[in-house]
């Protein structure tokens, strides 16, 4: 069966590595580049320092930081292409699996041998899978070294919806999910084309589905809340965490302006000799109010999702091979 | 004798419809048989069944007493051409045998070598790039090579040209004399089978019509002219399979069980062809002159 | 060793057609005793026919005494046809020519000659059952 699975499947494998290859002839010099810069305007330095005092104390940081993501900020663009990546081997690896077979009647052939149909899945989707986990593995370290810098230069946080989901483990799961996805689709709809635009709309509509709505939610967000006045920055901002929802409510708790905070700084007035943030209606014994998940459960949020996407993935392999038994 | 494949009440269902529904038959070892039928008469379904890649939603079937469906051992026994005969159009003929070599456990990889050889086929051309002729002989190659005791064929010359078909049956042929291998073909293509095949299996419309062995069918079987012909009992007829009638005559083609007692018919000795034209024919028909608007 | 041909628009049984060439090539001459028949697999293999009908050939003409199976080598022939009539065929031959000019300056076609010979070959000489095989 690997003789099988090797034949059948070497062109893709190979087209595979080629992609990566060309991939990392992008990423490499980019990354080496990006890296050098960072190193050269003295940003180790500052992101060492970053948690103490604040980038707001530091000017030369803060200069050298605007300097830094001001010329590589059009590098996150490119970011977006490692975004498809997962999908790409799903259409491409997943989707014509059992989908080619079945169109081009080969199964008739393979699955009279002496093999039985369950040895020959799961030999198939063993190997196949196998391959894809080096390869996510290997795009998914690559890319998150290549992010490094662009991480801790930090304008962006790595909550983003985009950023969270180029980096770390999920695009191992995403990846995963992708291939067994197009597995499934191609039982199901044994014809390689649909398969591919099936595999596409299932893969974006979960990933939207599970992006918008669950990773909110994945654990209870917290909340603070700070006055409106004495305070010059929203504390939380800075330390990178994901703030879902904000606001400003008054003393009996309603909500009283919505995304968004007053800060003024300690005895500040405002025009008319007002109190602070009258003109917006806020009326005194109003505070600050943000909903948030705190930047440390990045990694917990990543195992999170990946744990989801991988749970599909087997979920939907065992599925696609209950269904190879009805096919004829 | 031996049973090569037997089939009890068998059915399969798509949906509502049936395939194939209360087919109960048994094919001796070392027939040669024909499985007739127009298409979709339930042929690949009944076919897809004995090789296992159909579970039946109703009845049974044995091959050499063992259920197929899920079952390698059995599978071992079998040897199958799909319709159309299906290859790995990249892979070349000789990666086609190391395949079959890598998947089954008795593998006869110098027999199908020798006979690609004799045909000379290419081993080292992607077989997408053969003849349909060819294709046809590389797949028929693979599964002798697995020395069956059971070759399965579904319709593996409909797609040839003559020279093509001749070929491929004169090689099948030769390997079965070797081997003393069972065959079931399908085909809808009626010539050829009288010489090939020595056993007959006729479907329509999801039933077994006919069964048994060539040669008692054509002598059981008459075709009667005489005087027009009520319901009344011909003595020796066992049946009426056909019949068409002028206003003075009636044509009948009958399963005779004796002699045919009656001496105001004129009985005619038929063909294999007549034989499976008249069980394939014997449909109701409904007319569609409504439909096409013109009068009946 | 002969080769068989078949007439496919004959309507006389393929086994008959295989029987019926051999006996010719006994009678000829062309196989004479000790002779190798074709083999099974060459014949169906040739001719894309059943091999089963080759054996039932070879059987039946086993069981006419004409031939013997030898397990593992092949069918060979164990008489001949042509025996006694063989020498007498020359003088029987010169006799036909002659009626059948005759036959001709009488003006019979081809036809009346066949149909005259087969009626008279029926109502005089006694049933073969060789040339009887069911049909």
């Amino acid at each position: 069966m690997i003789w099988l699975v090797w034949r059948q499947h070497r062109k893709q494998a190979l087209f595979a590595l080629a992609a990566l290859a060309a991939l990392a002839a992008l990423v490499v010099p980019t990354g080496l580049t990006m890296r050098g810069a960072f190193a050269d305007l003295g940003l180790p330095d500052c992101v060492r320092t970053l948690g103490k005092a604040g980038p707001a104390n530091n000017e030369t940081c803060l200069t050298a930081f605007q300097q830094f993501n001001d010329e590589y900020q059009g590098f996150l663009l490119v970011g977006i292409l490692f975004l498809v990546l997962p999908l790409l081997v799903g259409l491409f690896w997943g989707a014509p699996l059992v989908a080619r077979e079945v169109e081009h009647g080969t199964h008739r052939l393979v699955w009279t041998q002496g093999v039985s149909r369950r040895q020959w899945a799961l030999a198939k989707f063993g190997l196949v899978g196998a391959a894809t986990l080096v390869i996510a593995v290997g795009y998914g370290l690559g890319i998150g070294w290549w992010l490094g810098p662009l991480n801790s230069a930090g304008q962006r946080n790595r909550f983003d919806p985009l950023f969270f989901d180029m980096q770390g483990a999920v695009p191992v799961g995403y990846t995963l999910f992708a291939v067994a996805l197009g597995i499934l689709v191609g039982t199901v709809w044994p014809r390689v084309l649909p398969a591919m635009a099936g595999t596409l709309v299932g893969f974006l509509g979960l990933r939207v589905v599970l992006a918008t709505l669950a990773r909110p939610r994945y654990l209870p967000a917290e909340t603070l809340t700070f006055p409106i006045q004495g305070t010059a920055v929203a504390p939380r901002e800075t330390a990178s965490d994901w703030v879902l929802a904000s606001g400003v409510r008054n003393a009996s708790g309603e909500l009283v302006v919505r995304g968004g905070s007053i800060e003024c700084p300690p005895n500040a007035t405002g025009p008319g000799a007002a109190g602070c943030g009258t003109g917006l209606g806020v009326e005194p014994g109003a505070y600050n109010w943000q909903l948030y998940q705190p930047a440390d459960r990045f990694w917990l949020f990543q195992g999170i999702e990946t744990g989801i996407f991988v749970a599909l993935a087997v979920l939907l392999v065992y599925l696609a091979v209950r269904r190879i038994r009805r096919i004829a | 004798m031996e049973t090569a494949l037997e089939t009890d009440q068998l059915g399969k269902r798509y949906g509502n419809t049936w395939a194939l529904r209360d087919c109960s038959l048994h094919l001796p070892a070392g027939r040669i048989a024909a499985l007739v039928g127009p298409n979709g008469a339930g042929k690949s379904t009944l076919l897809h069944m004995a090789v296992g890649l159909l579970r039946p939603d109703a009845g049974t079937v044995r091959v050499f007493g063992e259920t197929p469906y899920d079952n390698t051992a059995a599978l071992a026994e079998i040897g199958f051409v799909a319709q159309d005969t299906p290859l790995y159009r990249d892979f070349t003929a000789g990666e086609l045998v190391t395949m079959g070599g890598k998947l089954n456990r008795r593998w006869d990889g110098t027999l199908a070598r020798t006979r690609l050889a004799q045909l000379g086929i290419p081993p080292d051309k992607p077989v997408g790039k053969l003849s349909g002729g060819q294709r046809a002989q590389v797949a028929l190659a693979l599964a002798l090579a697995k020395r069956p005791r059971l070759l399965l064929l579904d319709e593996p010359v409909a797609s040839l040209d003559p020279l093509a078909r001749r070929e491929f049956l004169q090689a099948l042929m030769g390997s079965v004399a070797e081997s003393g291998t069972t065959v079931l073909l399908s085909s809808h293509l009626l010539a050829d089978l009288e010489r090939v095949c020595d056993y007959l299996i006729v479907l329509h419309g999801a039933r077994v019509r006919l069964v048994g062995p060539v040669e008692d069918l054509v002598a059981e079987h008459r075709q009667l002219v005489g005087p027009r012909h009520g319901d009344d009992p011909i003595p020796g007829v066992a049946s009426v399979v056909r019949a068409s009638h002028t206003d003075r005559q009636s044509t009948l083609l009958v399963r005779t069980d004796g002699p045919i007692g009656d001496t105001s018919w004129a009985a005619h000795e038929v063909t294999l062809e007549d034989v499976i034209l008249g069980y394939l024919a014997d449909g109701d028909r409904p007319t569609s002159n409504e439909a096409w608007g013109v009068p009946a | 060793m002969i080769e068989f041909v078949l007439d496919g628009r004959s309507k006389v049984n393929t086994y008959v057609q295989l029987v019926q060439q051999v006996k010719q090539a006994l009678r000829v001459g062309l196989l004479s005793p000790g002779d190798q028949l074709p083999k099974v697999r060459d014949v169906a293999q040739a001719l894309a026919i059943n091999p089963n009908t080759v054996l039932k050939a070879y059987r039946e003409l086993v069981i006419e005494g004409l031939a013997e199976g030898r397990p593992g080598v092949g069918t060979f022939v164990t008489r001949t046809l042509a025996g006694a009539s063989l020498p007498n065929q020359a003088e029987l031959r010169a006799d036909l020519v002659a009626w059948l000019h005759r036959a001709q300056a009488a003006g019979l076609t081809t036809e009346d000659v066949t149909a005259l010979v087969e009626t008279t070959i029926r109502a005089t000489l006694p049933v073969d059952p060789a040339a009887h095989l069911p049909a």
